[in-house]
């Protein structure tokens, strides 16, 4: 830039004092750059308590009850839920997740089962003083509750959620497709066998545009039943010790309270167990007779449209069918719920889900409260007025929620808990996106060919398996 | 330094060489040149100010969204990282286990298969319909071909995806319906090996061919006529006036579509994602889909850069062997 100095004083013309702003604003932006992060965009860095929720903006009127209920209590805790939209929980973790890594944590966070390990390992903060310190106000909490679903918020003897809702793989059933196939309704504790029976009989009864037995390739739902009913799974389920402090504090009576833990462990792959060969056996000579269909990887968006529309037979779900069905015109004598089939146990799988508090949460104590708030029957009630899920109160699984939309037995879904107590969540290790995407990936294969490309399919899953579990969360 | 600075705008043929000129300038002085309008050195200056200020939003916007992320990535490459915890330095660490994942060599595999398939299909459909469309018709159907076959492009990846998976439902699916009307069983599309492949690829040409065969057009357009004619006179006809004219003058668009086209198809993720998650098996999974369940899943956002430089590397090195190649069989006019 030899024209820099041409001997002449330099006037300051608009360009240069353009120039100089523009430089001005690089400058302050690189020195103020250790301090910059999401939280400095106009809006996002109150001191308001943020919560972020899987839900749409349908949601919102339920939500915001819920919020005004909540600050006329505590009036001097600001409230901001931020609903995301996602495809399925794993969808969901990994936008909080981005999140995080933008510097705009939310303080807490609805954490299914799919997720509760990984945020009790790395992100969240446990509510063991909060329940000690309340233990007057959750009593009433813990009584309306089902041990099992507190005891899959349990990691390491700690406890990190309270359960807000829950759902198990109940086996729905189309009351039409039964009747028009000679069947009635099965007996509660009806067998693997009978099922196969009774998808016969249907498949018999029509043979186009019908399937008896419509699953999914995911964790809720898919095999994972299956492999509980026949007392085994893909994972070694093991459970960790402590936990006294809560099951004698607020369980002591419950006749299920030996079987309490401080939490579940999944820490080896299980994929070689005969009894999981045996289970994908079975699905798989479903998927060969025509009698259940290849499930592919995370389907099911269409699942209730296709149910409602009498082209589906059966399908393991749980109560938070009943609202999507009702609204695609089922009537609520057009279908209805029973146990899962029994194998060698009847044991069911169930997801639940509930609130978390960050361990970057600002204010604990207003998150605590929150909680609190949310786990009362006045804000469950709210917040679930409708059967979009199953209240994880029993008290609030009744005939009033249920009424006029089915199904018939709606008294299947709280009595899985309490008449199969053995009954355990999804299996979701703190490496749960790996080692979901493990199984998944092998289910298709391990029932679409034949016993040899079933047992290079298992072996495929052990490997990915160990792989997964190998890998830090 | 000032020979390379970037000329403005009615610049060219003022510059004077001598006094004060920027050093190095040897624009030969226009004696018919007016006096009055040859720029001082000052207003040089400034006028290099003015362009900097001018091209700065620009520089800044790729310096932050676009160098800083790439220098970032290959930076982090090297170390292993959950966002949650401080990164910590593992050398080559990342590279060794990326290249030992038979998911991630399986996905890669995947990729190459898939660009060969894909961008030969894209291509073959952009150029054949693209000729088609060039052919005698009325304008407003020409139009209308043109929109048509566009229209795909702007549709959003995901929701295409979304579509086609009802379409292509084993059970319930209208494919298999149509199919069904001619008495051919229902094909079990999503569910194995081969059937996932064939939609993904099908999906993906179907929503990207519309981009080559807009630029197949205005490469066609820019063929002249009388190339036509001389070959006519030279007994070409049908498929050898083609075959011996367009294509070799198409080669330079033929060139640039097919890099655009790789790359595209390198990084292919929406399709396999939204309709098979990869399965099943990893018979869909694809080099950038296992970047994102590496970074955004499992939370090794190491292993994830360290798989995109691998990428990033193979982007490269096909495509400068594409332009190597193209000194052979790309002809200029």
């Amino acid at each position: 830039m030899t024209g820099a100095t041409d001997g002449h004083l330099r006037e300051i013309t608009r360009r240069t004092a353009l120039g100089a702003l523009g430089a001005g604003i690089i400058g302050a932006t690189a020195a103020s750059w250790p301090r910059l992060s999401g939280t400095d965009i106009p809006g996002r860095g109150d001191n308001s308590l943020s919560i972020a929720i899987m839900g749409t903006a349908a949601d919102a009127a339920a939500r915001q009850r819920a919020i005004d209920a909540f600050t006329r209590l505590h009036p001097e805790i600001k409230v901001k839920v931020q609903a995301i939209q996602a495809v399925d929980w794993k969808d969901f973790f990994t936008k909080i997740l981005t999140m995080v890594a933008a510097g705009t944590p939310p303080d807490v966070v609805y954490v299914a089962t799919e997720g509760a390990q990984l945020f009790a390992e790395k992100l969240a903060h446990p509510l063991d003083e909060y329940v000690r310190r309340d233990a007057a106000d959750m009593t009433e909490f813990f009584d309306d509750v089902h041990p099992s679903l507190v005891e899959a918020f349990m990691y390491k003897g700690s406890l990190y959620q309270l359960p807000m809702d829950w759902n198990a793989a109940n086996m729905y059933y189309n009351t039409t497709a039964f009747a028009q196939s000679g069947l009635e309704r099965p007996a509660d504790d009806w067998t693997h066998v009978d099922f196969r029976n009774s998808l016969a009989a249907m498949r018999k009864a029509r043979t186009s545009d019908f399937t008896p037995y419509y699953w999914t390739n995911r964790l809720f739902g898919g095999v994972v039943p299956w492999l509980y009913a026949n007392d085994t799974s893909f994972l070694k389920e093991t459970k960790s010790t402590g936990g006294e402090w809560l099951w004698d504090g607020f369980y002591a009576n419950d006749p299920s309270r030996g079987l309490r833990s401080g939490g579940y462990q999944w820490l080896e792959p299980n994929a070689n167990d005969d009894r999981v060969f045996e289970t994908f056996d079975y699905l798989r000579g479903l998927v060969k007779d025509g009698l259940g269909v290849r499930p592919e990887e995370g389907g099911g968006s269409s699942l209730v449209g296709l149910f409602a529309s009498n082209r589906i037979g059966t399908t393991p779900a749980g109560g938070y069918w009943v609202q999507g069905l009702h609204e695609a015109g089922m009537g609520e004598r057009d279908f209805d719920v029973q146990f899962f089939p029994r194998w060698k146990t009847q044991r069911h799988q169930f997801g639940t889900a509930g609130y978390a508090i960050m361990k970057t949460a600002k204010d604990k104590d207003a998150a605590w409260e929150w909680i609190k708030f949310s786990s009362s029957r006045e804000a469950m009630e709210l917040i679930f007025p409708n059967p979009i899920t199953t209240p994880a109160r029993r008290s609030m699984v009744n005939e009033q929620l249920y009424s006029g939309k089915g199904p018939a037995n709606w008294k299947v879904f709280y009595d899985t808990l309490d008449r199969f107590p053995t009954t355990g969540p999804i299996p979701a290790p703190p490496q749960q996106a790996a080692v979901e995407t493990a199984l998944m990936k092998n289910v298709s294969l391990a029932v679409s060919g034949d016993e040899r490309q079933l047992k290079q399919a298992l072996a495929s899953m052990q490997r990915d398996l160990e792989l997964a579990l190998r890998r830090q969360p | 330094m000032s020979t390379t600075t970037p000329r403005l705008a009615g610049e060219s043929g003022k510059r004077q060489s001598g006094k004060g000129a920027a050093g190095g300038v040897t624009t030969p002085p226009d004696a018919n040149a007016p006096a009055q309008h040859q720029p001082t050195a000052k207003s040089r200056h400034s006028q290099r100010w003015l362009a900097w200020i001018f091209l700065a939003p620009t520089i800044l916007g790729m310096g932050l969204f676009t160098l800083v992320p790439i220098v970032a990535s290959v930076v982090l490459a090297f170390f292993r990282w959950d966002i949650i915890s401080a990164p910590t330095f593992v050398g080559f660490d990342n590279f060794s286990e990326v290249v030992q994942d038979p998911t991630v060599r399986v996905s890669f595999l995947n990729t190459i298969l898939f660009v060969v398939v894909a961008v030969a299909f894209q291509l073959g459909l952009a150029l054949a319909l693209a000729v088609m469309v060039q052919e005698k018709m009325p304008a407003w159907l020409r139009v209308f071909f043109r929109s048509a076959f566009f229209f795909p492009l702007i549709l959003s990846a995901a929701s295409v995806s979304i579509f086609m998976r009802y379409l292509f439902n084993e059970q319930f699916g209208v494919v298999n319906w149509f199919l069904s009307l001619v008495g051919i069983p229902a094909v079990p599309w999503l569910t194995t090996p081969g059937g996932s492949a064939a939609v993904v690829i099908l999906v993906y040409v179907w929503q990207n061919f519309g981009f080559s065969f807009l630029l197949f057009i205005g490469g066609l357009a820019s063929i002249p006529v009388e190339t036509y004619e001389a070959a006519s006179i030279d007994g070409a006809t049908g498929w050898r006036k083609h075959l011996y004219v367009t294509l070799p003058l198409l080669s330079p668009t033929t060139l640039v579509a097919s890099v655009m086209a790789i790359i595209s198809a390198l990084q292919v993720f929406d399709q396999p994602y939204v309709l098979t998650r990869g399965g099943p098996g990893d018979s869909t999974r694809t080099a950038v889909m296992v970047i994102f369940e590496s970074a955004f899943q499992r939370l090794e956002f190491g292993q994830a850069s360290a798989i995109g430089v691998l990428l990033t590397l193979i982007i490269m090195a096909i495509t400068a062997a594409q332009f190597r190649l193209s000194k052979r069989f790309v002809f200029y006019q």
